[in-house]
């Protein structure tokens, strides 16, 4: 039984970091039809950025937590204005030039950082465990779990019960009606990715506490970004929360009844999917 | 609310059918039920005898529908003389051929050269699309639709975006159409529906409500009523 | 098919043909083995470009999981040679090309269940789970090693004949010259035309007669299938294959060359792969650490500044330069 406990309290733990993960770049995909490839490589700076300054610098993990997302927003933001602009009608293109992009920030990571990984990190008062079930575990995981939800609730927030939100949905709907009502669009587009790169590299700093900052991570992270966006479905923060918990639970559950095959389970779970619900289990049909 | 809700009707062989109604009446949505680029949630849809509401689009453009579409849908970056081709394989068994270029199969080639000439566009075969003035594109895709020798053409605003000498063309194309093809038209030039219908249905938020003759039908009070209200 | 002066350039283009053909026959008489070795990696990787064009280019299908068929395709060779000790040409390649043809067909059939964006997703993880494959089970590789190793040029089974490096250069070349005719009938095919069109406007298509879902297939089958011809053709010249070959890492390659090359024309991926294949080597002499990030930039600048290619601009110097001094012969 506690077997069990453990793993499904691994499950979620691992699925709310998979969920931070691919919310933010499954809203920019559904809202602004952007597939950001570079959107795993912008988790890598966060984690990066928030092992610098908690770790060399010893200041906080929350200050960690908050430059690192910071920084990885200015990324995005430098990316959606600078670039991504200029190639407003050519999606393909754009999908190309963030993937261009992930050769970029991967290669000035390794250049600024050195190429040898870095130790899972976390905060002070997150060191040691909890008793749960008469075992030890960790503290760190039980806040990840935690701080997932609260950020799943005030997304879900933004998205459902913000005028921004409502932007966004209409312009998902309708982009050339929404923007005929005189809505700046272009604006409300900046800040939603700022905040989807945002979240991406505070996610970086979170998951740190169990995927160390290495520079393998930017390519790691987008496929498993994918995954959780093509089960879950594009656009919604209850698709990349469902699909992010689901592959958190299969794939630790896969691992740790069959470890030689654990990736396999993700794999397969989306392969299912894509038979039966091509549009994920929530998505919108595209 | 239903785009297009429980429509039914039938339409004749030969006839000239003319659909209008307030924009939002479901005019295109029911075009794209005909055509199959859009599945029928229910009823049914027979062409000539034969029901086609599984039919995928391409098929049923074997079968003998042809569309042109609202905003033109030629391929821009395309010359013409490719757009022509590629119109004429695609009822062609030769459309599936790879290994032997394009020009080799001289039949369709000839048969694209005749058209164009048939047009008046035998000289811009070179364009691109995109370089065509709006009345030449619309002239082209019609002639197109017309050039699969279809037994059904749809066409979707045919007079949309055109000089009135341009609709004047159009119109004289369609009536010079022989009795083997039927026509389905919809348009808000009630001109152009006048001068070329024998047959009115009018939509309204995806209901008909008038299915007459044109003389008819500019009597019926309610469609009046329609139209008054929607005059700014 | 172009306008008739553009007619007359292109047929310009395809007299000098020939002329290219002979230098790269002559070339190994020229150039020392080094050189040599990078011809072949040239020439391999212009194939696996070329095959890139045919499901993005043509067919506009934006695929990040090629290498998943040309991995394939190297993999069956060196399974062959380390479980079974076959080093007969004739069998393994084959083989190769077919588990490269089986691959695309079955990952096809999955990947285009999605459309748009997601097709691009499905595409890039069912590479990256073969990626996974190659990396997790044993069998899969040589002993203590990620990979396979110890794939040596292949046995031709003719008497009293040995492959050598210079005589792989030339196989290389009969099976990329092969493979660039076939491709270049399918472009200019019924079939390739089909493909443009159902790039620019597939409903149009499908209102017009074409059964687009099966284009896109068999687009997407035959583009695999010349990428396990390369794939086969690389792990020959490479002696070795890791799983990185069946990833992104690999599938980006043939993205950048024929992007940088012209996407969308046929020469343009080989163009972008003398590119990509002379400014690595440069890399790899002053600043293989920088490499990627070079490739990054230069992809990066490509498709913000030179969208149509430097392919295409190589095109229109060389249209110049012609008519300038062609000018009598018009």
């Amino acid at each position: 039984m506690d077997w069990f406990v453990i793993n499904l309290l691994n499950g979620l733990s691992w699925g709310m970091i998979l969920f931070l993960i691919a919310s933010g770049m499954s809203i920019v995909l559904g809202a602004m039809g952007i597939t950001n490839l570079a959107h795993g490589a912008i988790y890598m700076v966060g984690a990066y950025m928030g092992w610098t300054v908690a770790m060399k610098w010893k200041a906080t993990f929350g200050l960690g937590l908050l430059v690192g997302g910071f920084v990885a927003g200015l990324v995005g933001l430098a990316i959606e204005r600078g670039l991504l602009r200029r190639l407003y009608k050519r999606p393909n293109e754009q999908v190309l030039l963030t993937f261009g992009f992930v050769y970029i920030i991967t290669n000035l990571c390794l250049w600024i950082w050195g190429g040898w990984p870095r130790m899972p990190f976390t905060a002070e008062f997150l060191r040691g465990s909890f008793e749960i079930l008469g075992r030890a575990y960790p503290k760190a995981r039980v806040a990840v779990i935690l701080v997932g939800l609260i950020l799943a609730i005030g997304l879900w927030w933004l998205q459902d019960r913000t005028r921004m939100g409502a932007v966004v949905r209409a312009g998902m709907d309708d982009k050339e009606t929404t923007m005929g009502l005189g809505i700046n669009l272009d604006r409300t587009f900046t800040v939603i990715f700022f905040i989807s790169s945002f979240i991406a590299g505070a996610a970086g700093v979170i998951g740190a506490q169990l995927l160390g900052p290495r520079t393998s991570l930017g390519l790691e992270v987008l496929l498993l970004a994918l995954i959780v966006i093509i089960v879950g479905g594009v656009g919604s923060i209850q698709g990349a929360l469902l699909g992010g918990i689901l592959i958190g639970v299969i794939d630790t559950f896969g691992k740790a009844v069959f470890p030689q095959f654990a990736m396999f389970t993700m794999y397969l779970t989306m392969i299912i999917v894509l038979i039966v619900r091509p549009a994920g289990l929530l998505g919108r049909k595209v | 609310m239903k785009a297009v809700n429980d429509v039914s009707f039938s339409v004749g062989a030969g006839e000239r059918l003319a659909i209008i109604g307030p924009n939002g009446a479901g005019k295109t949505t029911l075009f794209n039920l005909i055509n199959g680029q859009l599945p029928a949630t229910a009823g049914r849809i027979y062409f000539f005898e034969k029901d086609v509401t599984a039919l995928p689009t391409h098929r049923r453009a074997h079968l003998g529908q042809a569309r042109a579409f609202q905003i033109i849908s030629l391929l821009q970056k395309l010359t013409v003389l490719e757009n022509v081709l590629l119109t004429l394989h695609g009822t062609q068994p030769s459309r599936f051929k790879m290994l032997r270029p394009v020009q080799d199969f001289k039949d369709v080639f000839d048969d694209a050269l005749q058209t164009l000439k048939t047009l008046g566009l035998l000289d811009k075969q070179g364009e691109c699309v995109e370089n065509l003035a709006h009345g030449e594109q619309r002239r082209l895709e019609i002639g197109l639709g017309l050039a699969m020798q279809p037994r059904l053409l749809l066409l979707d605003e045919p007079s949309a975006g055109l000089t009135k000498e341009e609709g004047v063309e159009v119109i004289g194309i369609i009536k010079n159409l022989g009795l083997d093809i039927t026509v389905l038209m919809v348009d808000h030039d009630m001109e152009m529906v006048f001068e070329v219908a024998e047959r009115i249905i009018v939509l309204h938020y995806g209901e008909i409500i008038a299915d007459d003759t044109p003389v008819q039908i500019q009597a019926d009070q309610r469609v009046r009523e329609i139209y008054m209200g929607l005059e700014e | 098919m172009v306008a008739p002066k553009q007619q007359t350039d292109r047929d310009r283009l395809r007299s000098a043909m020939p002329y290219v053909a002979l230098i790269l026959v002559i070339m190994p008489f020229i150039l020392s083995t080094y050189w040599e070795g990078l011809m072949t990696r040239f020439l391999i990787f212009a194939l696996f470009a070329m095959s890139y064009n045919v499901v993005f280019g043509y067919a506009g299908l934006l695929s990040l999981g090629h290498a998943a068929f040309f991995g394939a395709g190297g993999y069956t060779v060196a399974i062959l040679k380390l479980h079974y000790n076959v080093d007969l040409f004739w069998i393994s390649a084959p083989l190769g090309v077919l588990v490269a043809t089986f691959t695309a067909a079955l990952f096809g059939i999955i990947a285009l269940r999605a459309s748009g964006i997601y097709f691009l997703l499905v595409t890039f993880a069912l590479g990256q789970m073969l990626y996974s494959l190659a990396w997790n089970v044993k069998w899969l590789n040589s002993k203590g090693m990620q990979g396979i190793t110890g794939i040596p040029l292949p046995d031709l089974a003719i008497p009293s004949f040995t492959l050598n490096t210079t005589w792989f250069y030339y196989m290389v070349l009969i099976f990329f010259l092969i493979s660039a005719v076939l491709l270049y009938r399918l472009v200019r095919s019924p079939y390739g035309l089909a493909l443009v069109g159902i790039r620019e406007d597939e409903s149009r298509m499908e209102a017009v007669g074409y059964n687009t879902w099966l284009y896109k297939y068999t687009a997407f089958v035959i583009s695999g299938s010349f990428a396990g011809i390369a794939g086969v053709l690389f792990v020959y010249y490479n002696f070795f294959v890791s799983p990185n070959h069946l990833g992104i890492i690999t599938s980006f390659l043939p993205m950048v060359m024929a992007i940088m090359g012209g996407l969308g024309t046929f020469l343009g991926p080989v163009v972008g792969a003398a590119v990509f294949i002379f400014v690595e080597n440069f890399a790899s002499i002053f600043s293989p650490q920088r490499w990627p990030l070079i490739l990054g930039g230069l992809f990066v600048l490509t498709i913000l500044f030179a969208r149509e290619g430097i392919g295409v601009y190589l095109w229109r110097l060389w249209i110049g330069v012609s008519h300038r001094f062609g000018s009598s012969k018009s």
